[in-house]
């Protein structure tokens, strides 16, 4: 094919219009006919037997139609552990579980239910932190752990508690730490953070008795995983089970896997058939559907006095909460990279994923990567103060790069790590001291590096329709949820069909007519479904031409395509528009069906043993990002002034759209860096539920920000892309680290860099260097 | 307790029984039916429900239907100029301000009130007007470039 004409091109988002203008429809604003009101009783207990519950009082409420409990439905789900049930069954695991739902004919009558349930509980012992949760000795939060139906590359720990215990060995870090002339080891600490996507979450749920079909509208970022969860929780054929999507106002990993559903599917088995709708608000949001897992990192690591990595030993406790969700994962592919992308001949990680009696962690933009760069890129920089080296030298000098064999055992390739290093660094002056602005204000800089792999082996299904118009329908399961895939994968159709952008649409996602589709997670889709979505209008091109070619009566080697027609190479105003051959063909209602697939297909599972793989992720996306700050001595508080972010993409297919990613990624990354915190108290509550207590970066909180793409071009991507979705975030809090560092003289080691904690590290510091 | 108010919302003359407890928020939704109006939290505490009131940005689900009889109420709906968008709503488009799309109505009548009241804010008068309408997604700095061309667009329009 020729140059390029779409893909590359700055293109304005196609679904923008709908969302200026009020006109969008999202999950959380969806009417149903005939619809009742869900609303769910939570526990206010961490970990509790329940002794009784008491339903008569709210079943007498007029207006109400069902009450449900856990007796009613004994269901359980669970991506990889199905440990989690629908409602609670005879214990609750963490402040916030759902115990109890009431559907009724409308809102007040609901919520005035809810208050009339009764339950009784016995308490049990709370375990609020993951490293105390796997001591010899602890109550088993899940005492039927063994019995629970769990994916094959489940490896349980030796220790109580631990869900997955994933395992790194690469040559010997005893020896590697002999051989080493510094050796440094370190605590850190990453606490427990929310996606706070802006849309809270929701679902309707309808069961039709007659036809033995269950409906869910949800606005859930992997619905044919969903669907698949459903079926094996409830037993169903899978025809049975239909998922629409109605617009999704964010996820950031939240709204992957169940959390509503299960309550709105319960209820709507006993509601004569009538939808139901449950919605949780922002303080229901906050306590029962996702966290980021809390994280605590020790990283040992030893080096030779000219900066060249011997060894790093990790061990990595990842807070789980209460249910495995996707923890297990999680503690596999954060800890495997955690080390850095670094060329280190000796390498030791184990990951524990740790059940404690907290709301429960899953998915979150950059799966794991941040909590291990947090800790791995300030020990980087930490050791390069100790050799009296440029934190740039040090890394240039370990850096992975072209052709090299990570400590995994892969062959690593389109490596634009080293390019992301200089242009992100030059971008701020790094190395240059930045002026002291005012008395009492102190400048530094610093930056992190990231290597972070996709979810492999996946596959993704598209189908391209073409009509007697000449327009074009693309059916793909990747759904948008702000990250722009509607108009990328448009931007792909409209390049490899030559017609306009605007001739494309995309169907709405509903499960009963969209080819499969993994999940839109893992920075995957623009890869996956770019590339089905890419041989799918392929494919329709193809079967057009070969209609064409009787029509111009010609053979297929005198034929070309070119704007959206097939013309005679010799005659080139001999040309027949697409839609001209599909209506001769086919009729005035006639389409034209391309379809197309890609899987990863040598994705290999990794050694349970060892951790090794020899293809361990379909593509990896390289990031490094400088950080620039400012601390205010008398209060501790951190300004960053500049942000750079260099990506290596493979291909900008919209070098707007990447922008936006890395924007929209940097910012969520300088919340969590500089104060957002879910406070839980010992006994398991969420102190701070809201967005008045959960500081969120704002308008005033954000500095001066430059994006820099690079294109290190992925062969198997399409037109070489890789993904971007989740990489801005990653980098940042250990960038915002090191810059807080180079300004005052000393390092923290625990995440958020909120006022008091700079303040008290500064104090500690003074009262150092004055003994 | 049920009260009979009487409002104009976006241009229209409304009569509408509700509870006077119905908060504004729910009524435009659940009652009226028009959900261009977000509900990000129910608290006052993330700006995407913001309506026009009597010619003031306010967060619609800390307004109750009681307060309403006699007022005058502009919502995403009612942005556009005619069959125009206004200006800020195109300059969303084209500089990227909305991507999830959910804070962006709430964001656009936050906008839309700091244009009517200062039409050539600075960048930090900017920042200060929205700091009230969180946004997860964008990092605000396209959100902000947005305001600030609509705002040319308003000035070179008014020359």
């Amino acid at each position: 094919m020729s140059e390029l004409t779409v893909v590359g091109k700055p293109v304005q988002r196609v679904d923008a219009e709908e969302k200026i203008t009020g006109r969008a429809v999202y999950g959380y604003d969806l009417v149903l006919p005939n619809m009742l009101y869900g609303k769910t009783l939570f526990s206010t207990k961490a970990h509790a037997l329940i002794k009784r519950i008491d339903t008569e009082k709210a079943k007498k409420l007029p207006g109400v139609v069902a009450v449900v409990t856990g007796e009613d439905v004994r269901w359980t789900h669970g991506e990889s552990v199905k440990d989690k049930p629908f409602l609670a069954q005879g214990k609750v695991r963490f402040i916030g579980e759902p115990v109890a739902a009431v559907a009724a004919e409308d809102e007040d009558t609901a919520q005035a239910a809810v208050k009339l349930l009764e339950v009784e509980y016995e308490d049990l012992p709370v375990y609020t932190d993951p490293e105390e949760a796997c001591k010899p000795g602890c109550v088993a939060i899940h005492e039927d752990f063994d019995k629970y139906r769990k994916a094959e590359f489940i490896v349980p720990g030796a220790m109580p508690n631990v869900a997955e215990h994933f395992k790194l060995r690469t040559g010997n870090v005893e020896q590697g730490f002999k051989e080493s002339d510094l050796v440094l080891e370190e605590r850190y600490f990453v606490p427990i953070i929310q996606h706070a996507a802006m849309e809270p979450h929701s679902a309707h749920a309808q069961f039709d008795r007659e036809s033995g079909r269950l409906t869910i509208w949800v606005a859930n970022d992997a619905p044919f995983r969903a669907l698949h969860e459903i079926t094996e929780a409830l037993n169903m054929p899978k025809e049975k089970i239909r998922f629409i999507n109605p617009l999704q106002g964010g996820g950031f990993g939240s709204k992957g896997g169940l959390k509503v559903e299960p309550i709105a599917v319960a209820l709507a088995f006993h509601t004569n058939g009538r939808p139901v709708r449950v919605k949780f608000n922002r303080e229901e949001t906050f306590i029962s559907t996702l966290t980021r897992h809390e994280a605590v990192v020790y990283s040992k690591t030893g080096v030779k006095k000219d900066g060249t990595l011997m060894a790093r030993e990790m061990t990595i406790y990842w807070g789980a909460g209460a249910y495995a969700e996707k923890s297990p994962t999680v503690c596999i592919r954060g800890s495997l990279p955690a080390p850095g992308p670094y060329r280190i001949p000796h390498v030791k990680v184990d990951g524990y994923a740790v059940y404690t009696n907290k709301p429960v962690a899953g998915s979150y933009r950059g799966y794991g990567i941040p909590q291990g760069a947090w800790a791995g890129e300030q020990q980087m920089d930490e050791i390069a103060h100790r050799l009296g080296m440029d934190p740039i030298d040090i890394r240039m000098k370990n850096i992975f790069v072209e052709g090299d064999i990570s400590y995994w055992g892969e062959r690593l390739h389109a490596v634009g790590l080293k390019e992301t290093l200089i242009k992100a660094t030059e971008a701020i002056d790094y190395g240059k001291k930045s002026p002291n602005p005012k008395p009492g204000i102190k400048t530094g800089k610093g930056f992190a590096c990231i290597q972070k792999p996709t979810r492999s082996p996946t596959t993704s299904a598209a189908g391209v329709l073409v009509n007697a118009k000449g327009e074009v329908t693309v059916l793909a399961g990747t759904v948008e949820i702000g990250q722009g895939c509607n108009t990328i994968l448009s931007q792909v159709a409209a390049e490899e069909l030559k017609v306009p952008m605007d001739k494309v649409r995309m169907h709405p996602l509903d499960t009963d007519v969209i080819p499969y589709d993994a999940s839109t997670t893992s920075s995957r889709s623009t890869y996956h479904m770019g590339n089905a979505v890419r041989r799918a209008s392929i494919h329709a091109r193809e079967q057009i031409m070969e209609a064409a070619r009787p029509m111009l009566e010609a053979e297929m080697r005198e034929i070309d395509y070119a704007d959206g027609k097939v013309f005679l190479k010799a005659q080139p105003q001999q040309a027949l528009p697409i839609g001209e051959v599909v209506r001769r063909k086919l009729g005035i209602n006639g389409e034209v069906r391309g379809d197309g697939s890609y899987t990863y297909e040598i994705g290999k599972d990794l050694d349970l043993e060892t951790g090794h793989s020899d293809h361990a992720s379909a593509f990896y996306m390289y990031a490094t990002q400088a950080a620039e700050v400012a601390v205010d001595e008398d209060s501790g508080r951190v300004r960053v002034l500049r942000m750079s972010a260099a990506h290596d993409v493979g291909k900008a297919i919209n070098p707007l759209n990447c922008v936006a990613q890395i924007e929209g990624g940097v910012v969520m990354g300088i919340g969590s860096a500089l104060h957002e915190e879910m406070v839980v108290d010992p006994s398991g509550k969420v102190r701070n539920p809201s967005f008045l207590d959960y500081h969120l970066a704002t308008s005033l909180d954000i500095p001066e920000l430059i994006s820099i793409v690079v294109e290190c071009a992925e062969p198997e991507g399409p037109y070489g892309a890789k993904g971007l979705g989740e990489p801005g975030l990653a980098p940042t809090p250990a960038a915002i680290g090191n810059a807080v560092a180079d300004a005052i003289g000393v390092r923290i080691y625990d995440l958020p860099l909120k006022p008091e904690n700079v303040y008290w590290a500064m104090q500690k510091q003074k009262k150092k260097s004055a003994a | 307790m049920n009260r009979t108010i009487h409002f104009t919302l976006n241009g229209k003359s409304v009569t509408r029984e509700a509870p006077t407890h119905r908060l504004l928020l729910d009524l435009l939704r659940d009652e009226i039916g028009l959900t261009g109006t977000k509900e990000g939290c129910g608290t006052g505490d993330c700006g995407a429900c913001t309506v026009m009131l009597n010619g003031k940005p306010v967060n619609s689900c800390l307004v109750l239907s009681g307060e309403l009889d006699g007022a005058d109420i502009v919502t995403i709906e009612g942005l556009n100029i005619g069959p125009e968008l206004h200006p800020v709503q195109k300059t969303f488009l084209q500089d990227g301000g909305a991507q999830c799309g959910y804070c962006t109505p709430g964001m656009l009548m936050m906008s839309k009130a700091l244009l009517d009241e200062n039409p050539n804010p600075t960048e930090d008068d900017i920042r200060y007007a929205l700091s009230g309408n969180l946004c997860r997604c964008t990092g605000y700095a396209k959100i902000i470039q947005a305001v600030q061309d609509a705002a040319a667009i308003l000035r070179n329009k008014n020359v």
